[in-house]
């Protein structure tokens, strides 16, 4: 894309009359690379959408109690709220000759109820921003993590071959073909089930944290990283320097760490806010299939599931999360192409190796 | 019955591979009308989202979908009369020649069968099959109820602990097309429990396994195809000819369909087309409006013997605590339960146990506002009082229910009704399929749990003994219906008394059950929330609709021409 | 190469074997699952439960039912679901297979020819605005939830107030290619759309981005210095080394989605494929289908990486099977 193009940096200095030279002064990688990526106007637009984004889910307690004045938690079915001067039923009765069915209010496009209730009454507006929160908190914490872990093992595996990368690798093979949906189940069931939640000395997982589902969606996305990132290993690993570091009686560990690391981690940065885009959107998927987020919790995905039922009359209920998501992860993924050309304008698209 | 085994199969079981979508209907060319009413001919096209959950097998089978097919194509030795409203409660002889008077202090039972009743396979019925009926109810090992209901009669018992060597040679005596039971004990519900799907006749030449479809029988129709994946299809059994227009009327539509697989918002889009004449499942939310405006006149509604209620654990705290349990009965708003299930029109809020229309139900409501037997506002100020005085102000809760969208939507409504109270609430949703096991088990130790219950027939201890007797309490058990763990001696005192005397005089029996169902609803062991009504979404071919109260949508006798 | 695919068959056993064990002891370590009261059916008294444990061997030990699972499922196939004793597991899977395998294929179908078709156009008319533009769009695509997507399409043409536009569009559900062709496209053709645009956005960019890197190879330059056509050069060498990269992930994507990775599209437009199949068996906790549905999707992840990494292989030398 012509916007993303790569600006060289001209080493003909032109003096003006009577200037004297001053001393070259040397950028780091990390530095040509922020000035790259600061200047990529696409990216720096998409950044402050995220940004923005993640300011309007954290300032949803604000929004609903002094813009909305609602409760987008607690279940109204009986309230009644001021559209245009008039007191209306938040859910209102079906009319016709039978009168039957109950259908929650339509956008009011005032501050409450901007968008309209769901089927217990709540304000979607209101549930949406929340829901913002647990979405990007799982999302971005989740996408963190199996970095981590990934970057770890295909260090391991990249950098001591043979059978640990055998194993490794094969184990990331099960992973990969494991079904999520049913471990997510499970684990969801277990947590509802067990009376405080699940304990394992100090850690205490309460049912309605958010770690079982981050732990699940980071650990079925690191086969994803941990491929590129063994592979570069694999390559780097041949690489002169590291000879160098090995004649001179590196030990293994300060291999890994000092020489390997540091050449690859720019794998794993690139990768990282396309992996929050990822995560965001099974976290959606695992909740909006209930086997997510938990009620009374609230999250994109299951603002869009509760719309289901009410797809035809009330579509805002699902539309809205879902342009949400498309937000946030669009963004996500222009800044993550700004950052890989950042770093490494001539790089190629990474791919599964 | 629990609900779901009537409006959850769609939910519950699996989705398969569906038949054609709203294929066209085939009309057969033959037209006659017969004197009994309705045009004969013609082929119902019933859709389902999946096929009834569990056996097929009919003494196995527990859910309303199949047992709305079953009275098609099988008799029992008496049935309920097919007819709507309080006629149709009545039981009236089917196989049998007329209802017997029980002798010996009614424990021996004689029934005389009609001659000439042939099998869809062309075998003539004699008493053999009623027997070897019976006798196979226990064989096979998992019939739901044969240890609770058939075990009164002689030998049932044993039959229970050894099925292999079952005989039931004391219990049941044949003589040509005589059959006499010999009971253990009086049984004032024994011609209901003969009237129940679990034990319609069957050729004695069944085999003693489950069986994958359902066998031959004497019903107006014969089950020639059950493929769990695409559909159920009855057609007419050659043989039949009708002996009594209440017990087995003759059946109108000459082929009876009940396709797999759509979803239920395309059921409706189907029905409302006339791709399909009807559907079994409840329709979604968001399309009752449009049917209650648009095609009001194809939709029938009509109220059903079932309760939807809420258990709190009287064995554990918070509502161990009598003032706590009756509060929180006080401050619900049973309107806006109502509401959350569909409006008025189709729910009717309730405090007690018993439904309306029903043996022994006299309207009885103390937790209302206005001193009256119909609920009409809650009262805060009391609730609040009684709380406070109980002292349980602060503890924590879990309110329990399963993950449908309306059940999940009860279970809020109370999240923020006990929070309001100054209780810690919050909410345990679990998927639908072991919701109900769980919340009998009373290692889980529920405080507060979601329910229903459909009655299996019309009668008051249906509800109460089952739901709230002492001997409906198995601990530690995955089947203990007594989900409140309520025992109290003098009610359950009373029921005993209630029960015997229903042997004699039915009458004065429902007065006493509705003076248990009183002093049951004072102790508040529930938050009974409403009586639901049933939604028939038909096409615009189906004439001669009846509702029967044990049966439902009564399909052979409507017409399709 | 033998050793190889010998290898990795001996990997695709093991994995098969890890996987199914798994699901056992997953799905007994959920609390309030109790087989034998969901075969017993509704209210049944405690005694017919412990008649219906013994009956289908539920009351012995572990391992003693793993094997007896498998042994049904793989030499018998009368292995029976727990929710309706009618249904056996393995016909039901091959009825669900052809509904899966009808929605990818098209949907690949129609991807790959877009993706390719774009990922040319974005190359071709690199500089102007058309290469931006289509970026966006495939960058939208990506973006979508695709449960989201269905939705809003579902929304549009299934709404009883839709617009007559619409009106040719059949309720939900799927009508089998041997019972009326036309019926079963116009089922098809909106879940096929819906379910490709996420991977044309995608293979779209990846098209593009392995030709700009072909674009400076020597071979590239060579053929220009032989006087073909940038199209030719384009079409002829480009494209088919590009391919490369395009291929081993289009086998990654097609195995994850054949083995029931479509379940979100089969969900929101009510397809009775695998993936629903899946859904189901999970929400009403019938182990003996959702062993099945698990094995069937590991096998098709499985063979598909496998396949994959033997025709990277082939097709570009500089890399060998690891």
């Amino acid at each position: 894309m012509a916007e993303f193009a790569f600006e060289p940096e001209s080493d003909q200095v032109h003096l003006a009359p009577g200037e004297t030279p001053r001393e070259i002064q040397g950028k780091s990688p990390w530095q040509l690379a922020g000035r790259r990526l600061v200047r990529n106007r696409i990216a720096m637009a998409s950044l402050g959408l995220f940004l923005l984004i993640v300011v309007l889910c954290l300032l949803a307690p604000v929004y609903a109690h002094h813009i909305a004045h609602t409760d987008p938690f607690a279940s109204n079915i009986s309230g009644t709220t001021v559209v245009n001067g008039k007191r209306v039923d938040i859910i209102q009765q079906g009319g016709g000759g039978l009168g039957l069915g109950e259908t929650p209010i339509g956008p009011t496009w005032q501050t409450n109820y901007f968008v309209g209730a769901d089927n217990s009454g709540r304000d979607v507006m209101a549930r949406t921003l929340y829901g913002g929160r647990n979405s990007l908190e799982i999302g971005v914490s989740s996408a963190v993590l199996c970095c981590l872990i990934a970057l770890v093992l295909g260090v391991i595996a990249g950098f001591f071959r043979r059978t640990t990368d055998a194993i490794l690798s094969r184990t990331m093979d099960l992973i990969w073909a494991f079904p999520v949906y049913l471990l997510a189940i499970s684990l969801a069931t277990v947590l509802l089930t067990k009376e405080n939640g699940l304990q394992w000395g100090p850690i205490h997982i309460s049912s309605s944290s958010l770690w079982v589902t981050t732990t699940i969606i980071a650990i079925v996305y690191v086969p994803y990283v941990y491929r590129p990132v063994r592979g570069e290993v694999l390559s780097v690993r041949e690489k002169e320097y590291v000879e160098a570091s090995v004649s001179q009686g590196a030990s293994n560990w300060r291999l890994m760490f000092a020489e390997i690391l540091p050449n690859i981690i720019t794998t794993v940065i690139v990768l990282l806010p396309l992996m929050i885009a990822t995560t965001v959107l099974t976290e959606s998927a695992l909740s909006f299939l209930g086997i997510g987020v938990q009620p009374p919790q609230a999250s994109w995905g299951t603002i869009i599931d509760d719309g289901q039922a009410l797809l035809y009359t009330r579509p805002a209920v699902a539309i809205v999360p879902g342009i949400f998501i498309v937000a946030t992860v669009l963004s996500l993924n222009v800044l993550g192409d700004g950052v890989r050309d950042a770093l490494d304008p001539r790089a190629k698209v990474r791919v599964r190796e | 019955m629990k609900r779901s085994v009537i409006l959850f199969s769609a939910v519950l079981a699996l989705v398969l591979v569906a038949a054609g979508c709203g294929g066209s209907s085939k009309k057969s060319s033959t037209t006659s009308t017969t004197a009994s009413g309705g045009t004969k001919g013609g082929v119902f096209i019933g859709l389902a989202n999946a096929a009834p959950p569990g056996s097929p097998d009919p003494q196995v089978n527990y859910t309303a979908q199949e047992w709305q097919l079953l009275i098609m194509t099988h008799d029992g030795l008496v049935g309920f009369k097919r007819a709507s409203g309080t006629e149709g409660t009545k039981i009236v002889p089917d196989l049998a020649e007329s209802i017997p008077k029980p002798t010996n202090g009614g424990k021996t039972w004689t029934f005389k069968l009609r001659s000439g009743i042939k099998f869809s396979n062309g075998q003539t019925l004699t008493g053999n099959d009623v027997k070897a009926t019976f006798v196979r109810l226990f064989k096979i090992g998992d019939s739901p109820n044969a240890g609770t209901w058939y075990n009164v009669i002689q030998g049932g018992d044993g039959c229970v602990k050894t099925p292999a060597s079952c005989t039931l040679d004391k219990g049941i005596t044949v003589n040509g097309n005589t059959v006499t039971f010999h009971l253990a004990r009086q049984d004032p519900e024994f011609l209901d429990q003969l009237a129940m799907p679990f034990v319609l006749i069957l050729p004695a030449s069944t085999p003693d396994k489950n069986v994958n479809i359902p066998p031959a029988g004497t019903g107006p129709y014969k089950w020639v195809q059950y493929a769990p994946t695409k559909q159920i299809k009855l057609v007419r059994n050659p043989f039949f000819k009708e002996w009594s227009k209440d017990a087995q009327p003759a059946g109108n539509p000459d082929v009876i369909l009940q396709k797999f697989g759509l979803s239920v918002e395309a059921e409706v889009t189907a029905v409302e087309n006339n791709q399909a004449d009807w559907m079994f499942d409840p329709p979604p939310a968001d399309r009752l409006n449009e049917m209650g405006t648009k095609y009001a006149n194809r939709v029938h509604i009509n109220p059903l013997t079932a309760t939807y209620y809420f258990a709190f654990n009287v064995n554990e705290p918070p509502f161990n605590n009598l003032k706590a349990r009756q509060g929180v009965n006080f401050a619900t708003d049973r309107n806006a339960l109502v509401k959350i299930t569909g409006g008025p029109k189709l729910a009717v809020p309730t405090c007690q146990v018993l439904p309306p229309n029903f043996p022994g139900y006299q309207q009885y409501c103390p937790y209302t506002k206005n001193p009256s037997a119909k609920w009409t506002a809650p009262d805060l100020t009391k609730a609040k009082q009684l709380i406070a005085a109980s002292g349980t102000k602060g503890a924590s809760v879990k309110v329990n229910t399963d993950t449908t969208d309306t059940d999940k939507a009860l279970g809020l409504y109370f999240v923020g009704l006990l929070r309001s109270l100054g209780y810690k609430a919050t909410l345990q949703a679990l998927s639908s399929d072991i919701q109900y096991s769980y919340i009998q088990n009373s290692k889980n130790h529920v405080q507060f749990a979601f329910s229903d219950w459909y009655q299996d027939y019309p009668a008051a201890s249906d509800f109460l003994n089952i739901l709230l007797g002492c001997g409906s309490i198995h601990p530690n058990s995955n089947s203990s219906p007594n989900i409140a763990q309520f025992c109290d001696k003098g009610i359950q005192a009373k029921m005993t008394q209630a029960a015997s005397t229903g042997i004699t005089d039915p009458a004065a029996a429902n007065k006493q059950w509705a003076q248990v169902d009183k002093e049951v609803t004072d102790q508040a062991p529930w938050v009974s929330m409403y009586n639901p009504k049933y939604v028939d979404f038909l096409s615009t071919r189906v004439k001669g609709y009846q509702f029967s109260p044990q049966w439902f949508f009564l399909i052979a006798q409507s017409s399709v021409k | 190469m033998t050793a190889f695919i010998v290898r990795r068959l001996i990997g695709l056993v093991v994995v098969l074997f890890a996987i199914s064990v798994l699901t056992f002891l997953i799905f007994f370590a959920i609390p309030g699952v109790d087989p034998s009261r969901q075969l017993a059916g509704r209210n049944p008294d405690p005694a017919t439960i412990a008649a219906v444990k013994h009956q289908f061997g539920l009351d012995r030990p572990l391992p003693i039912r793993y094997l007896l699972m498998m042994k049904r499922l793989f030499i018998s196939r009368d292995l029976v679901s727990y929710g309706n004793q009618a249904l056996k597991v393995v016909p039901t899977i091959w009825a669900a297979t052809p509904v899966t395998f009808s929605l990818v294929f098209g949907a690949a179908v129609i991807w790959i020819v877009f993706s390719i078709l774009l990922g040319l156009l974005a190359v071709v008319f690199k500089g102007t605005f058309i290469d931006p533009l289509i970026m966006i769009l495939a960058l939208i695509g990506i973006s979508m939830p695709v449960f989201w997507l269905g939705e809003v399409v579902n929304l549009i043409t299934q709404s009883p107030n839709r617009s007559v536009i619409w009106s040719w569009v059949p309720p939900l559900g799927y009508v089998p290619l041997t019972q009326n062709p036309w019926q079963w496209f116009l089922h098809l053709i909106l879940p096929w759309i819906t379910l490709s645009i996420l991977y044309i956005g995608f293979y779209a960019r990846v098209l593009r981005g392995s030709l700009l890197e072909v674009q400076n190879e020597d071979y590239v330059r060579t053929a220009r210095a032989k006087g073909l056509s940038p199209r030719g050069v384009l079409v002829r060498h480009m494209l088919r080394t590009s391919l490369i990269t395009f291929v081993s992930l289009f086998g990654l994507d097609f195995g994850v989605l054949v083995g029931g990775g479509a379940l979100l599209t089969e969900v929101v437009f009510a397809l009775p494929g695998v993936g629903l199949l899946t859904y189901h068996s999970l929400q009403s906790l019938d182990l003996p289908v959702i062993m099945a549905t698990v094995l069937y999707g590991a096998f098709f992840i499985t063979i598909m990486n496998a396949i994959v990494d033997v025709v990277y292989a082939r097709l570009d030398p500089r890399i060998r099977p690891s």
